[in-house]
């Protein structure tokens, strides 16, 4: 006999799929909506088993609209319900931007409170998977652009899990990026609680501690900061990491106070640099933690391209260990 | 009705000529013709099953969407048209780009479709590909050869085929653009926007429907509630035609109707091409649709393959006997059952041709990368 079996470590996409089932089962006015999302599960499986526990009424196979899917997931929110609105893939939700821009972001304000938005609208996002320019984009400045929007994106199976609920229960409406690289990747599994738990909005994570200089960054461009982290050690480098996590709202604070003890900083986001919100977050730096700092705060950043497909030119135009190890280090030297 | 409605007064389609059997045009087909048909429906298939198994040997990355059991719509549409017309293949048709304008001149490096290398170039992820591998598989085309490049946002190039076919009008041209699209895409505001600008300005746009009865993991009455979907074309004043999608006669025949209609400045057509989807969406989804989807139903949608449907019509048309149909024997059977021998052999070395091209064309270099964002002096 065996002893008992240790709790059994949990995939990004698993953790997404155990908080779409749990605010399904505790909200009986919540619905989920989207392409191929209940017959076949959702093309990534996001969804799967939920038709088949919630019905075909509360689970809904839409069209191939993703104005659309937002539009009336506006209007269920309008008539009491709460919304997951899945994109295919987070390429095509410019097909619903109207949508979302003027209709959902614009809801609470235009009512002067009296109606809320309780929608998110999730889908896969990233790039480093040859995905090529429609099945790659980070295009959340777009969304952090449109003042009504929170918009978050989770690195690790707890978060997805944590904020995925905060959203759905926050009440405003929510641009949920997932990373589809991260999905079903293995080294990041971890063992989720068993009870009900949230993850804030709005509230940084320190991924690795250090002195000497801050990374910032959130999708898997923490993962590519960590392995940097690492690299930089071995040259004498203290490197901070962090995971900003959501965007709008964004945690200033924390990354302040990072860069109180380093006074260096990197920026880190797979978006082009042009508007990307790594402008945002060095340019808060540069007006509120100026006083810190002893090197210019540095961009690392998709170049202001579309994603290629073809390997070597996808992984030319993106962040790397190797790009980010090298600011590092030049920022320590200024 | 208003007495002075006058001009306002919605125009009534021409009626389709579904029940006129005494004038096909696929009747004027030579035997010529008809075994280059036959030919090309091989091409199409064996393209497809090739790249199946290139891709299960991991010789390719990306998805491929399989066009099996919807060769004909591919063939019969195309065969009939101009060099000049315009086509806008989506991610089922990788054969239309070289089908197109390929009519007894499979080699012609002149010809106005893409070649079997630049196709295959493409596919491998190579620089000899016409976008040089910039973007994946389906996503290409040529304004020189008349093709509207493909991209993923589904009914995203039926506004641009009114445009192609807007500035053709201004050029004083008398192309008419083909657009091949899924039933499922048809559910985007993008399709009624566009359709309803070529209906009002009598553009010569044919939107094929290729209505393969899935969208992915979403069956039909999921995604609209007409029981023929070409009835859509009600709503726009313009004919909507059926076709048999096995029967590459019965499209060429529709796929003429309409062309002829278009270019003598009638306006848009849509014709729906009833099919089925072979297989997954895509290969990543094979194992699952073999769950969403009960097998009697995938038996019964590929029940009549289009080449057994077209050796049949030739056979009729005294054009082949059933010794030379049975010749080569690819119809009814999967990638994982067919081989070589199963296909004319000038189709196999067609394909090997465009596969060493393919194989031999370098990577782009990855500086490549950061090029034409903005227009290149020079
Ligand atoms: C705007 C947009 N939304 C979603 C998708 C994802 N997607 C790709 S193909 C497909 C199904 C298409 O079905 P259909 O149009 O019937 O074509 P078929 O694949 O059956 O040939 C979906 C949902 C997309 N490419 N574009
Ligand atoms: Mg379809």
């Amino acid at each position: 006999m065996s002893a008992v079996a240790a709790p059994a470590k949990k995939n990004y996409l698993t953790a997404l799929r155990e908080a779409l089932d749990e605010e399904m089962g505790r909200n009986p006015d919540m619905v989920c909506e989207g392409e191929d999302i209940g017959i076949l599960g959702g093309a990534f499986g996001v969804t799967e088993g939920l038709q088949a526990k919630y019905g075909k009424e509360r689970v809904i196979d839409m069209p191939i609209s993703e104005a659309c899917i937002v539009g009336n997931a506006v209007g269920m929110a309008l008539n009491g319900k709460t919304v997951m609105a899945e994109m295919q893939f987070i390429d095509f939700i410019s097909c619903g931007f109207d949508q979302i821009v003027n209709m959902l972001a614009t809801y609470y304000y235009r009512t002067a409170g009296e109606v809320n938005m309780p929608v998110v609208v999730r889908g896969p996002a990233g790039a480093y998977g040859g995905g090529a320019l429609y099945h790659s984009q980070m295009n959340e400045a777009w969304f952090c652009n449109s003042p009504g929007l929170q918009v978050v994106c989770p690195s690790t199976p707890y978060d997805a899990k944590g904020l995925l609920k905060s959203a759905i229960r926050s009440g405003n409406p929510t641009i949920f990026f997932e990373i589809k690289e991260l999905y079903r990747k293995r080294e990041i599994e971890e063992v989720l609680p068993n009870e009900d738990y949230l993850v804030p909005l709005g509230k940084a994570a320190i991924r690795r501690e250090g002195t000497d200089i801050t990374l910032v960054s959130y999708g898997q461009n923490v993962y590519h900061c960590l392995a940097a982290a690492q690299e930089l050690q071995g040259m004498g480098i203290s490197a901070e990491v962090i995971d900003i996590r959501s965007l709008v709202p964004l945690d200033e604070q924390a990354i302040y106070e990072s860069i109180s003890k380093t006074s260096r900083v990197v920026v880190v986001n797979e978006a082009p640099m042009t508007c990307g919100f790594a402008g945002e977050i060095v340019a808060r730096i540069s007006q509120n933690a100026f006083k810190y700092l002893d090197a210019p705060p540095v961009r690392i950043t998709r170049l202001d391209t579309p994603v290629p497909w073809v390997k070597p030119l996808e992984l030319y135009v993106l962040p790397s260990l190797e790009k980010i190890v090298s600011a590092a280090v030049a920022t320590v030297k200024y | 009705m208003s007495p002075n409605s006058g001009t306002a007064t919605a125009v009534k389609a021409e009626a389709p000529p579904e029940t006129d059997q005494s004038r096909r045009p696929q009747d004027a087909l030579t035997k010529e013709d008809c075994l280059e048909i036959l030919k090309q429906l091989y091409l199409a298939r064996y393209f497809d099953v090739r790249l199946i198994k290139e891709k299960k040997r991991g010789h390719l990355r990306g998805t491929l969407y399989s066009s099996h059991n919807q060769e004909a719509i591919l063939v019969g549409s195309l065969y009939g048209l101009q060099p000049n017309d315009w086509v806008s293949p989506i991610h089922r048709d990788m054969p239309a780009f070289f089908l197109k304008d390929a009519k007894f001149k499979w080699d012609d490096r002149e010809r106005m479709g893409l070649s079997i290398e630049e196709v295959c170039a493409q596919v491998w992820g190579k620089s000899g590909s016409p976008g040089r591998a910039r973007d994946n598989w389906s996503h290409i085309g040529s304004r020189a050869k008349h093709i509207i490049h493909s991209t993923s946002m589904l009914a995203g190039t039926i506004p641009t085929a009114t445009g192609v076919a807007y500035a053709d009008r201004l050029n004083r041209g008398d192309a008419v653009v083909v657009t091949l699209n899924g039933e499922g895409s048809t559910a985007q505001g993008i399709f009624h926007e566009a359709i309803n600008f070529a209906s009002i300005h009598k553009l010569p746009v044919i939107t094929v429907i290729e209505n393969n009865q899935w969208a992915y993991g979403t069956p039909n009455e999921l995604e609209y509630a007409l029981e023929d979907f070409a009835r859509r074309a009600d709503g726009y004043g313009i004919p909507g035609l059926i076709a048999d999608g096995q029967d590459v006669f019965d499209v060429y025949d529709k796929m003429m109707w309409a062309v002829d209609y278009s270019r003598a400045g009638k306006g848009p057509v849509i014709i729906e091409c009833k099919t089925f989807r072979a297989y997954g969406h895509g290969d990543h989804d094979d194992d699952r649709a073999a769950k969403y989807r009960p097998k009697p139903e995938v038996d019964e949608g590929r029940k009549r393959d289009p080449i057994a449907v077209c050796k049949q019509a030739l056979i009729e048309k005294g054009f082949l006997t059933p010794q030379e149909a049975n010749q080569w024997m690819a119809e009814g059977k999967n990638a994982a059952e067919v081989s070589n021998d199963d296909f004319p052999p000038e189709v196999v070395q067609y394909l090997d041709r465009g596969i060493e091209f393919a194989v031999a064309s370098p990577v782009p270099e990855p500086e490549e990368a950061a090029r034409w964002v903005f227009k290149e002096n020079g």
